[in-house]
């Protein structure tokens, strides 16, 4: 950005008119509020990170758009977002997810686990009754403020006598709390459970209070505009611990936490005297002994998934057999879709040949299909007991269940995919080349070979040079071809983390999604280690074809 | 030139596959055989539902195209079967209680993923349909809250009903339909039903001979194995994967892959595999077809497997899976399915009064039977469809003495090495050996 831009010639002629500082601020205040918005909708998702990276884009805008000043940056602007929002932020959010444990079990942060497992670990008491339950608040409070209670009922039952024994004095006010038809009647708060007078109570159907004197009883809708704190109002009741909750918007339960959280020591103990102390992101037994505590968070791991990568035996060990074939399955694709395009090329490049237009469209039938409909139909075709190969050649191939079987099904259903493209554009390429060198070779005495070798193959390899190096970065990340037809199979035994077919991404989708753990972590630490490959590979493919150019 | 990161590349590749690749293919591994038989159901479909499930998948997609639960309405997210059945009951809960329902079609085979996702982020339904053995990986994200059913309420269930949604001793959902693996056979082919497993496999190995049909029988396997449908064999002798607790559940602090009694089950599944009864080039894509194009007289499946079947109208029976002669009883995973409330609802308690009070009403529950032809949970309802219905009254027969699929989230770690390993029996390792070899990576990986 030059510091020292004058001021663009137009300045000179005059004034500019007064509508184009009005589009100009206008589209500025459109893009501001949209960024607005945005923040807006990052701070109630409490995403703070994204916010500062909006107010940094606004005020860019704002800079940048305002003045006469920058002119350079007016156009680097919008394209230095994009490349920031959709390739630097993916590159570094992923960088940062290798560095942590995040995957199943790993998703919450350390609070939400804690209350997680806290929230999990409520039980109901077997014995205690379950109660009709209406939400009500003081008569004439706002709906919205007002204190909540619960007016409990409990229906007429044989175990009515238990119940009064269970509730203490709060049952001992007689028959002051029962109606006509038997329902007894409380109210409960933070503080307690109260019997409720039962004059001039109505109950419902369902046997819920519908008005009680001295309260307005909440109805479904306007309870639930208060449904967080409903949740978590917890009337004490019987013994130590345990409180009346709602279950249901007409029912309520008694149940209490069975593991409590103590954050000095950061240790959950169960209602046995069960000890789990915090380690490697899960709450673990103090002992040893049994299983972790469900929910467990996310930490930073330092080094821990690239470690895994390079040190891990069964890990090391599949990761180079799949970087070999990750190379092989490339490269072979590429010379054998461009070796049958570019003969298919050649030949219907022949002048002499009629009707090139239909021979053409036809052959790009298989670069116009889906990939999930071919995949998915060449899959069933290398079936070895069911499928059409082994069913038309007469052979016996365990293509699938073969390693070596399985990378040729790979390579041939890869060719008949690719091959339309090469001839494609090899077809396109050939056509530039001028009919004058190949006669001035022809003049010279060359036969056919050697004119398609030393002259239009280099010619053809300018042009289509980039293009191949570009199908071969496409090909080292072709995750759909191989999850469609082998899945990364045949598996050795005992490993099925190493595919014999699997690409590096496979590889990483397989440890990120569908292994037993999913480790999104790992997953990423993979990329990381993927995304350099490919870009060494792609610096020194490009390397190569500038090389090609001096041909000219 | 493709510049993408991985997790970009990783990202929109699963988005891809996810909305496009459907139920077509065969099972993922580590993906739970739920998934895989809710696929194969989706394709039994016909083809405009498959469409509009297509279509409903893309949209899914999109955020914003997705109901996502407010607080002004029960957002339910159910596959485009339950949807339909859950139209009415939605009806009757808008009129009974004011709250409107919003009923959100999401493909089958995104459900869960996408539960999970919307969930963590805060967002997401309150109420999502799903399978019983999501449960432990729900739990351990917290995307699921505790259903505290009333004692009476849950003792209407079958008990492995709602075994099945309890984890770690706490209820987090109700299930309405439970099913199994059975024996479907084609009548006309097979007119007697085998008493046991050799005399299904002589029945079949003399029919091949004769020439009447290609296949002795038809199991879905598929090179990368499937220890869904290899579990029956493998628990026949009382081994399986984890030891079942007296008080309901698992121990996965304990694996018994390589036991004795699994061995002995394992022992059979190489036999079959030898009597050319399983194959694994019979996966999720060719398996029903084979059975419906009249190749083999029999299929061990389950309920997803009939409409296909009925479409195609073949004369079919359902029986439990056949024992083996020496004594061995085959034991097939019970599947659950059931209504999930989520833990981040804006409308808690609303939902938990649906989930609660709603689909535990007998109407409910057969009308959802009617949507998916699978047994209901809730006994009254069992009772009431299975009147006179022989179908449901087999496949509740065959359900009987099932243990639910463990809802343990260790199981994702023994879907894949253990599926691979009947694989590899069926072409031929050695029982012994290959289940050894299965238990040491199962156990590394937990």
């Amino acid at each position: 950005m030059s510091q020292t831009v004058t001021d663009p010639p137009t300045s000179e002629v005059g004034h500019t008119p007064a509508w184009v500082h009005a589009a100009r601020w206008g589209l500025i205040a459109l893009t501001l509020l949209g960024l607005g918005y945005v923040a807006q909708q990052a701070i109630e998702a409490g995403s703070w990170l994204i916010v500062i990276v909006v107010a940094f884009i606004a005020m860019s805008v704002l800079v940048v758009y305002s003045t006469r000043r920058a002119i350079p940056a007016k156009y680097l602007l919008p394209g230095l977002v994009l490349l920031l929002l959709f390739q630097i932020w993916p590159i570094v959010y992923t960088a940062a997810t290798a560095f942590t444990n995040y995957g199943d079990g790993h998703t919450l942060s350390k609070d939400e686990a804690v209350q997680a497992i806290q929230a999990q670990s409520v039980r109901q008491d077997p014995d205690a009754p379950r109660y009709g339950m209406s939400v009500a608040i003081p008569e004439g409070a706002a709906i919205e403020t007002g204190e909540l209670s619960f007016l409990l009922t409990v229906a007429p039952a044989e175990d009515a006598g238990e119940l009064e024994e269970e509730l203490g004095e709060g049952a001992d006010a007689g028959g002051e709390n029962v109606t006509g038809d038997g329902y007894q009647l409380f109210v409960g708060t933070e503080e307690g459970l109260e019997p409720l007078p039962a004059e001039g109570v109505e109950l419902r159907g369902n046997g819920t209070v519908a008005a009680a004197p001295g309260f307005r009883v909440l109805n479904l809708m306007e309870a639930n505009q208060r449904a967080q704190e409903v949740q978590e109002l917890a009337v004490p009741v019987g013994e130590e611990g345990s409180a009346v909750k709602a279950a249901t918007t007409s029912q309520a339960f008694v149940g209490r936490p069975t593991i409590s959280y103590d954050e000095d020591a950061d240790v959950m103990t169960t209602a046995e005297g069960r000890r789990y102390v915090a380690q490697d992101g899960n709450f673990v037994p103090e002992d040893g002994v049994g299983p972790v505590l469900p929910a467990g968070w996310t930490e930073n791991v330092g080094f821990e998934n690239f470690r895994t990568i390079f040190l891990d035996p069964a890990f090391r060990g599949g990761f180079l057999k799949i970087f070999l074939w990750n190379l092989a399955f490339p490269l072979l694709s590429v010379v054998s879709t461009f070796l049958l395009g570019m003969l298919l090329a050649l030949l219907f490049n022949d002048p002499r040949l009629k009707g090139k237009a239909v021979y053409r469209s036809l052959l790009v039938l298989p670069y116009a299909l889906p990939i999930f409909v071919t995949g998915l139909v060449w899959a069933a075709m290398f079936n070895q007991q069911f499928g059409l190969i082994n069913e038309v050649t007469g052979l016996n191939i365990n293509w699938l269940g073969d390693p070596w079987g399985a990378r040729a099904a790979l390579l041939i259903t890869n060719l008949w995919l690719g091959f339309p493209y090469m001839f494609l554009i090899c077809t396109g390429a050939l056509q530039s080349i001028p009919n004058d060198v190949k006669e001035a070779a022809a003049v010279d005495g060359a036969g056919p070979v050697r004119t398609l070798v030393s002259v239009t193959m280099p010619l053809l390899l300018v042009a289509v040079g980039p293009l191949l190096v570009a199908s071969f970065a496409f090909n080292f990340n072709n995750f759909t071809l191989i999850y469609l037809v082998t899945r990364g199979g045949p598996f050795d035994s005992g490993n099925s983390l190493v595919g014999n077919t699997d690409l590096l991404i496979n590889f990483a989708y397989r440890i990120a999604l569908e292994s037993g753990t999913p480790n999104i972590g790992l997953a990423s630490a993979v990329s990381i280690v993927i995304f350099g490959l490919v870009g060494i590979i792609s610096y020194l493919g490009f390397r190569q074809s500038n090389a090609l150019e001096e041909v000219n | 030139m493709k510049r993408t990161t991985g997790a970009v590349a990783i990202a929109s590749a699963a988005a891809l596959l996810l909305s496009a690749c459907g139920g077509d293919s065969e099972t993922p591994a580590g993906q739970t055989p739920a998934d895989t038989q809710d696929a194969a159901e989706d394709t039994a479909g016909d083809d405009a539902a498959e469409t509009t499930e297509d279509d409903a998948a893309a949209g899914g997609d999109a955020a914003s195209e997705t109901a996502m639960s407010d607080g002004t309405s029960l957002v339910i997210w159910a596959d485009d079967l339950r949807a339909a059945a859950l139209e009415d009951v939605a009806a009757i809960f808008e009129e009974e209680t004011g709250v409107p329902v919003t009923l959100q079609v999401v493909a089958n085979e995104n459900l869960r993923e996408q539960f999970k996702d919307s969930v963590g982020a805060g967002a997401g339904p309150d109420i999502a349909v799903g399978a019983h053995d999501w449960l432990g990986e729900l739990v351990q994200n917290n995307v699921v809250a505790p259903v505290q059913l009333s004692s009476d309420l849950a003792g209407q269930f079958t008990p492995e009903s709602v075994e099945a949604f309890t984890y770690e001793g706490q209820t987090y959902g109700v299930p309405y339909s439970v099913e199994s693996l059975a024996l479907i056979r084609n009548t006309e082919m097979a007119p007697e039903e085998p008493a046991t497993m050799e005399e299904l496999v002589a029945t079949g190995q003399e029919m091949v001979e004769a020439g009447e049909t290609e296949l002795v029988m038809a199991q879905q396997l598929g090179q990368e194995g499937d220890a869904y449908n290899m579990y029956p064999y493998l628990a026949a002798y009382g081994g399986g994967i984890f030891p079942v607790l007296e008080e309901g559940g698992f121990d996965s602090t304990e694996v018994i892959i390589d036991s004795e009694e699994t061995i002995q089950g394992g022992e059979k599944i190489a036999w079959l595999g030898e009597q050319e009864a399983l194959t694994v080039n019979l996966d999720g894509s060719n398996t029903i077809p084979q059975f419906i194009e009249g190749n083999t007289p029999y299929l061990i499946s389950g309920p997803w497997a009939i409409p296909q079947i009925v479409d195609a109208g073949i004369d079919y029976e359902i029986t439990s899976m056949p024992d083996f002669e020496d004594g061995g009883e085959t034991t097939p995973f019970l599947g659950v399915q059931g209504f999930y409330v989520s833990a981040e609802s804006k409308n808690p308690q609303i939902a938990q009064t649906f989930v609660q009070e709603y689909v535990s009403r007998p109407d409910v529950q057969v009308a959802l039977y009617e949507a998916g032809d699978r047994p209901p949970a809730l006994v009254e309802a069992y009772d009431e469809v299975s009147q006179g219905n022989t179908d449901i009254e087999a496949w509740g027969a065959a359900a009987e003495g099932g243990t639910p699929m463990p809802n343990i989230p260790q199981m994702n770690a023994v879907w894949g090495p253990l599926g691979k390993a009947t694989a590899d029996i069926v072409t031929g390792s050695d029982p012994a050996e290959r289940l050894a070899t299965a238990q040491s990576e199962v156990e590394a990986a937990l």
